[in-house]
């Protein structure tokens, strides 16, 4: 199931609150259980079975763990078992087919693709249940002993299929014990209603121009200035679902009680590729750097050892997106530009003026976006390489489509500033209290209205 | 948050999501939707397999949608929304002030060169005259109405190739010479009986017949509160609504349809389609595999074959002026070779009429021959 949808929101979201909140605290976790099944069961339901052995497995070296505590050759033992488990899990439904196809081209064997569909989330929920054995060892976070509340983690439902990843440790105390607030449940609905707004309002009413464009390429027809809308389209579009996503999710978390992570702190107002990272997808980032990029030595063994451990950090995160090449090479991509920036660019971008330092960053980014939206390869470099000139400038639709999303645009880019949240913050408490149920109920009334004709609502992170 | 404003917020929330539940189950499901003119998804048979496929959630989900309370002032406002985001596409369909026109999507090749192949193959095993004539839609032929640059497929190449070497019916100059009068409607994708008059002296003028005046005939207003097909996908519901007209007066002509395979008296309109949505389907009673109209006035034993689709019932009763019997057979749902049908019929002239839209995306066209 996703959040944007009526499904979700008039029939699964309304029962769960309800049950949540009349069942006694000490039936909150299993209740939370049960219906994240349920959510999850919905659109997958054989694939339930893999959020068991998750459970089950997990769980068990999380005891095993501190079980050796004092013989730490065991201990890392079993930790390297939860991890390759994890590993293997989101390696076979994930790569096997990427991997089957290219070893044995490679190779010159035959491996069998199976052409498994892949479990919806699993790169997510994977992440997170390897950062619990680990939290567990590093005694960041206390072993969890009750299997049910451990479920609970496992399963969330709020943050299962589209993030933000969520660390063990964050939530280890609240898993046990946590007050609901009347205050919080305001605050997440708010929440909720922002991420809603995000998702069907904005990402979706951009979308349909990067599909638009794309279909142009594929026909051969595309301009340099169709083939930057596109672009942009695709940078705001998967920025908004994303985060709204996000948003949604940590709407969610808060109403159970739980505070998770930010993951998108307005990653378009950066001023280089380095700062881009630092606010995109932050939960992400920060899992690769503390379970990757750290125990890898980080940048404390010298200048070659620091390369090699970027390149296997954004190798993995590039991969992570999803298993193909474009995904790989965006990945390499992003880490030329890091190093570059780490090596080279440093001092000239001190020299740089600022809004010089924006459009780079920008520019960067989405054509990046670029090379991450487009699998195939060749149609990807037809794709840039018409938006850097091999095409005509502009032709009539061109116009048509830029007038048809002007306005559209003009809202995507207040909307990626901080511009919005400033003057909410300078308002009178009177007028926040006046304005949020309006834009709260404009949110959800336009966004029901979006959702009922329902004619574009893709769920992009299938491939994640 | 002060304690009681975070109640209010939490209440609103609650009441909003859970007042829509209520609603929903409280509401008695609908058949069918007469603003979309198409029937609505019910609730689906639950069984394990389709659980496990998808299919079972997704038509959970269409039902859903499908009987969610207010459905059509839902699918409105996201109209006005879109139109305030300063847009004029919705839903493949174009605003263009006060008329809706439809987008032509580009038509896949193969199926479009195969079209205009079995054209050639019917004129090939036909003994009668085969004559082609596509309709253009109102992208068209009114395509200064279009916004500027609007991306939608220009049919201007089809409607000079398509029937290469076959004498053509050219409706394309006939309406475009008309193109300052309502000749297709504002809400709906069909021609108006005005635009169907001028086709049908296009079809005269080619087959050598006497053309018809406008004199000739009395104009009867059918209906004022015509809203088309446009006006359901796009969700524009503001416009005023279509007046639809009949000119033929129905005396002197027989009409038969072969609705279930068997003759049945029928009539050239169908009134009872005026009460309801679907009001284009007056004409002739809508789509049927097999309808003849007779005219006893002419007594020259003249038979014209349409391969029609719904453009042709408005033109039909014109063409019945001047033809004895006028045969309107639906590819779709006659599944006959038409070349076999026309000679055991007796007939001598075929006229391919298809519109643009139709043609480009129809897959039945195998079936002529």
């Amino acid at each position: 199931m996703v959040f944007s949808s009526l499904i979700f929101l008039f029939a699964y979201l309304v029962l769960t609150l309800a049950l949540y909140f009349i069942a006694p605290l000490k039936w909150r976790n299993v209740l939370l259980l049960l219906v994240s099944l349920v959510f999850y069961g919905y659109g997958e339901p054989v694939y339930i079975l893999i959020m068991f052995a998750s459970i089950l497995i997990d769980y068990t070296h999380g005891l095993l763990v501190e079980k050796y505590r004092e013989n730490d050759k065991k201990a890392r033992w079993f930790v390297g078992q939860s991890v390759v488990f994890n590993l293997l899990l989101l390696g076979f439904f994930k790569y096997w087919d990427f991997l089957a196809v290219n070893l044995s081209a490679l190779l010159g064997v035959n491996i069998p693709v199976l052409g498994i569909p892949l479990p919806i989330g699993i790169s997510f929920f994977t992440f997170q249940t390897m950062s619990y054995t680990i939290d567990v060892y590093r005694q960041d976070a206390p072993v969890q002993r009750n299997i049910l509340t451990f479920g609970t983690f496992v399963t969330m439902f709020p943050q299962l299929i589209a993030g933000p990843i969520v660390k063990y440790k964050t939530v280890a105390r609240e898993l046990n014990d946590r007050v609901h607030t009347t205050e919080d449940f305001a605050l997440g609905a708010r929440r909720f209603c922002v991420g809603l707004a995000k998702k069907v309002l904005l990402a979706n009413a951009i979308g349909a121009l990067w599909d638009t464009s794309l279909a142009t390429h594929t026909a051969g027809e595309l301009t340099v200035l169709g083939g930057w809308m596109g672009l942009f389209a695709y940078g705001f579009q998967i920025y908004f679902d994303f985060s709204g996503y996000s948003d949604m999710a940590i709407g969610l978390g808060q109403i159970f009680g739980f505070r998770f992570n930010e993951n998108f702190r307005y990653p378009y107002c950066s001023a280089s590729v380095t700062e881009f990272w630092r606010r995109w997808h932050m939960s992400l980032t920060d899992w690769f750097r503390e379970y990757l990029y750290i125990p890898l030595g980080g940048n404390r063994g010298g200048t070659a050892k620091t390369l090699r451990n970027i390149l296997i950090v954004w190798f993995c995160t590039g991969f992570w997106h999803g298993a193909s090449w474009n995904f790989i090479f965006w990945g390499l991509y992003f880490a030329a530009w890091l190093i570059l920036e780490k090596y080279v660019m440093r001092d000239i971008l001190k020299k740089t003026p600022a809004l010089m330092k924006h459009i780079y960053t920008i520019i960067v980014v989405f054509v990046g976006w670029g090379i991450f939206a487009v699998e195939d390869l060749n149609l990807c470099g037809g794709y840039l390489s018409a938006c850097f000139g091999s095409a005509s400038l502009w032709r009539a639709a061109d116009i048509y489509y830029l007038k048809s999303y002007a306005l559209t645009f003009l809202l995507l880019v207040i909307a990626s500033t901080p511009w919005g949240k400033n003057t909410w913050h300078r308002l009178s408490v009177r007028a926040q209290q006046v304005l949020t149920p309006i834009l709260m109920g404009a949110s959800l009334i336009i966004g029901t209205a979006y959702l009922v004709d329902g004619s574009y609502n893709p769920f992009l992170y299938f491939r994640f | 948050m002060t304690k009681s404003y975070s109640r209010f917020i939490t209440a609103f929330f609650a009441i909003f999501l859970g007042g829509l539940l209520l609603w929903h189950l409280v509401l008695p499901d609908r058949d069918r939707s007469e603003t979309e003119n198409r029937t609505l998804a019910q609730v689906p048979a639950f069984t394990w397999e389709g659980l496990k496929d998808g299919s079972y959630t997704e038509a959970l989900e269409e039902y859903f949608a499908d009987q969610f309370p207010l459905r059509d002032s839902w699918t409105g406002l996201k109209a006005r929304v879109e139109q305030l985001l300063g847009k004029s596409q919705f839903n493949d369909v174009f605003l263009c002030g006060d008329t809706l026109i439809s987008k032509v999507e580009k038509p896949d090749p193969d199926l479009l060169s195969n079209n205009l192949s079995y054209i050639q193959r019917l004129a090939e095993n036909a003994q009668a005259n085969v004559y082609v004539g596509m309709i253009p839609s109102a992208a068209e032929v009114w395509k200064d109405k279009l916004p500027y640059g609007a991306d939608t497929w220009d049919q201007s190449d089809l409607l000079v190739s398509a029937g290469e070497g076959l004498p053509k019916v050219d409706f394309n100059a006939a309406l475009t010479a008309h193109a300052e009068e309502p000749i297709f409607y504002r809400t709906d994708h069909h021609w108006t009986t005005l635009g169907a008059f001028y086709g049908a002296n296009a079809v005269l003028e080619t087959l050598g017949k006497e053309l018809l005046k406008v004199e000739d005939f009395t104009v009867e207003t059918a209906a004022e509160d015509f809203n088309g097909t446009l006006y359901s996908t796009s969700g524009i519901h503001w416009l005023t609504p279509d007046t639809m007209e009949f000119w033929v007066s129905e005396d002197g002509l027989y009409v038969t349809s072969w609705r279930s395979g068997k003759a049945e008296e029928s009539s050239l309109y169908d009134r009872s389609y005026l009460a309801v949505k679907d009001k284009y389907s007056a004409f002739l009673g809508g789509n049927q595999p097999l309808c003849v109209i007779k005219n006893e006035a002419v007594t020259d034993g003249s038979k014209l074959l349409l391969i029609r689709d719904s453009y042709s019932d408005a033109m039909a009763p014109f063409l019945a002026q001047r033809f004895s019997e006028v045969h309107l057979l639906d590819l779709r749902y006659y599944r006959m070779p038409a070349s076999i049908y026309a000679a055991d019929n007796g007939i001598e002239d075929i006229l391919v009429c298809y519109s643009v839209q139709n043609f480009i995306s129809d897959r039945n066209l195998v079936l002529l021959k």
